[in-house]
């Protein structure tokens, strides 16, 4: 039987139109990028994990469920600070119950945005954005700027399916009504696919920002900036007289902006340029959102506790100060006992002094394939794909919520999703602390 | 040779990551892998690998050099994973979020062997176990 349009559980694109067929033991996914592809063949894959394990002594060995379960929440109920990493390649639902366990235990819970765009949301509290769907960019756009982001890579459908190629209302001929700006230092598959690149200097971001905002503001930048930048002064009035005469220009952002020196900083400049840009013609800016339901996990966590992500229960109610209560500070400063990472390969993707600490600490894993983390982690918990095997809610990376079917089952009778495995979880933490 | 390391994405560690095989021969010669200019590459003497030392000394990691004209003399660009993130720096300055982009290092050549991700978790992270 073929399944059509089917969510992409893969980066924050969400797309909306794969078509799978489930057939002898074999997945054929049409109208996935690579990496969709790849995430769809774990259905079948021979590495999947499926059965819970657990170390003991040094040794690795498989167990019951119920024996998972039990090693997992003697792990969280006996730890005085535990971290709850509640990944992104998740269901809303599950990461809500991963929430309510963190303030049940008075622990921590963190997501990607951590370690992704969480410079971004911090440079959006700061200063407000100007956003708008993926929808309005793909119709009224006439000019697209990935600034510090490589979309052909790191979300492949973006540009054909909102970006730069479709027809929309207001830009009929596609590409051919669209002019394409990257920023980057590097010289990307993205730059080379751009009518215009500006290869900056590594870490000069903001000092970019700060000339393009002076000259928008019809003043000349100090003549340093075109040794900090690496780019002419005349290529930024440019760039600044394109933005002018266009009719709407959408900006994307990735972690070139957020992860490079000035964090926060650069967001905020960003976002301030982009509202006065609108004195002289339309312009939205948005995250591109390499993860999956990194948006998700912001959302809810806003909605249910009033922060964004690195939300810190430790005394009974939420608290939230960046560096301080996120997840690589507080394993860089071994400010937690024990950690449960649910659906991120934590240990792969994190700075080393961070690494090295969780992986000497008890450590519950849930995940559905082997990686670092599990390498790492004191139980494993098998993971069931999220929009392949059960339903739920997904973050787009315009934070528009798209409800996601399933097109077979869990491969587990012990669970339905990673939300009841949670939920599972989250009782017999109950039922021991209540004893 | 002081460089400022770039980390990122690119397709086939995105395909092979989100595959579950993290611990393929395929990851390894995708990901542990230092790309810099030919200038930069030549000023090292042409070597087949280079060990990336983090700016306070304390991690080094041996990856595959690469040859390309995408990043200009005195950058250097690993794709995003395990072997990147030994030698990023962990300071966050208060925002939770590591310098994956712009994170100052050293590039020498050396003859070290290329771990492979699950030897990484297993000598350098949990000690050897």
């Amino acid at each position: 039987m073929v399944f059509k349009n089917i969510i992409c559980p893969v980066c924050g694109g969400s797309c909306d139109d794969i078509q799978v067929e489930l057939k002898d033991g074999k997945i054929d996914v049409q109208n996935a990028c690579k990496m969709g592809n790849a995430k769809f063949q774990e259905v079948v894959s021979h590495h999947r994990i499926l059965k819970p394990t657990i170390r003991e002594n040094g040794k690795v060995k498989d167990v019951s469920w119920d024996e998972a379960l039990e090693m997992a929440a003697d792990i969280l109920v006996n730890s005085k600070r535990p971290l709850f990493f509640l990944g992104s390649e998740t269901s809303c639902e599950a990461q809500e119950v991963g929430l309510h366990m963190a303030e049940y235990l008075g622990g921590l819970a963190d997501s990607n945005a951590t370690i992704c765009h969480g410079p971004t949301v911090m440079g959006i509290q700061e200063s407000g954005m100007v956003g708008a769907t993926a929808g309005q960019a793909k119709n009224r756009a006439d000019m697209i700027v990935y600034w510090g982001v490589n979309a052909l890579e790191s979300m492949p459908r973006h540009m054909s399916k909102y970006g730069v190629f479709p027809r929309g209302y207001w830009t009929k001929r596609g590409r051919f009504d669209r002019t394409m700006v990257t920023v980057d230092p590097r010289v990307t598959p993205t730059a080379v696919a751009s009518d215009l690149h500006l290869q900056l200097n590594p870490n000069s971001d903001y000092e970019l920002l700060s000339a393009l905002f002076t000259i928008l503001n019809g003043r000349e930048p100090h003549p340093s900036v075109e040794e900090i930048t690496g780019i002419p002064i005349s290529v930024m009035k440019q760039t600044v007289e394109m933005m002018k005469e266009s009719n709407y220009v959408s900006i994307y952002v990735g972690l070139g902006v957020s992860s490079s020196y000035g964090k926060h900083r650069n967001i905020e400049i960003a976002l301030n340029f982009v509202k006065e840009m609108n004195n002289y013609t339309k312009c939205n800016i948005g995250a591109l959102r390499g993860h999956c339901n990194v948006a998700g996990f912001n959302q809810i966590a806003s909605y249910l506790y009033g922060y964004p992500f690195g939300l810190d229960f430790g005394k009974g109610y939420p608290r939230y100060n960046p560096g301080e209560y996120t997840t690589v500070d507080v394993l860089r400063e071994k400010d937690v006992d024990a950690a449960f990472v649910m659906s991120a390969d934590l240990v792969n993707h994190i700075p080393a002094d961070s690494a090295k600490y969780l992986a000497e600490i008890p450590m519950i894993c849930l995940d559905i394939a082997p990686c670092p983390s599990t390498t790492a982690a004191d139980v494993v918990l098998p993971g069931v794909i999220d929009a392949m095997e059960c339903d739920g809610t997904f973050y787009r990376l315009d934070n528009v919520p798209v409800y996601f079917e399933p097109f077979t089952d869990s491969p587990f009778p012990e669970t339905k999703s990673n939300e009841d495995t949670l939920k599972q979880l989250f009782a017999k933490i109950k039922a021991k602390k209540e004893a | 040779m002081e460089a400022l390391l770039n980390t990122g994405s690119t397709i086939d560690e995105g395909r092979l990551a989100k595959g579950g095989n993290k611990y393929s021969e395929d990851y390894k010669l995708e990901c542990a892998v230092c790309w810099m200019c030919a200038e930069d590459y030549a000023s090292l003497g042409c070597p087949d690998k280079v060990a990336v030392t983090s700016r306070d000394g304390r991690y080094t990691i041996a990856v595959y050099s690469k040859v390309t004209e995408s990043v200009r003399s005195g950058h250097v660009f690993i794709p995003r994973s395990i072997w990147a993130n030994v030698v990023v720096e962990p300071d966050t300055f208060s925002t939770g979020s590591p310098r994956y982009k712009g994170s100052p290092v050293m590039v020498e050549p050396t003859n070290e062997e290329v771990l492979s991700a699950e030897e990484i978790v297993l000598k350098l992270y949990m000690g050897g176990e």
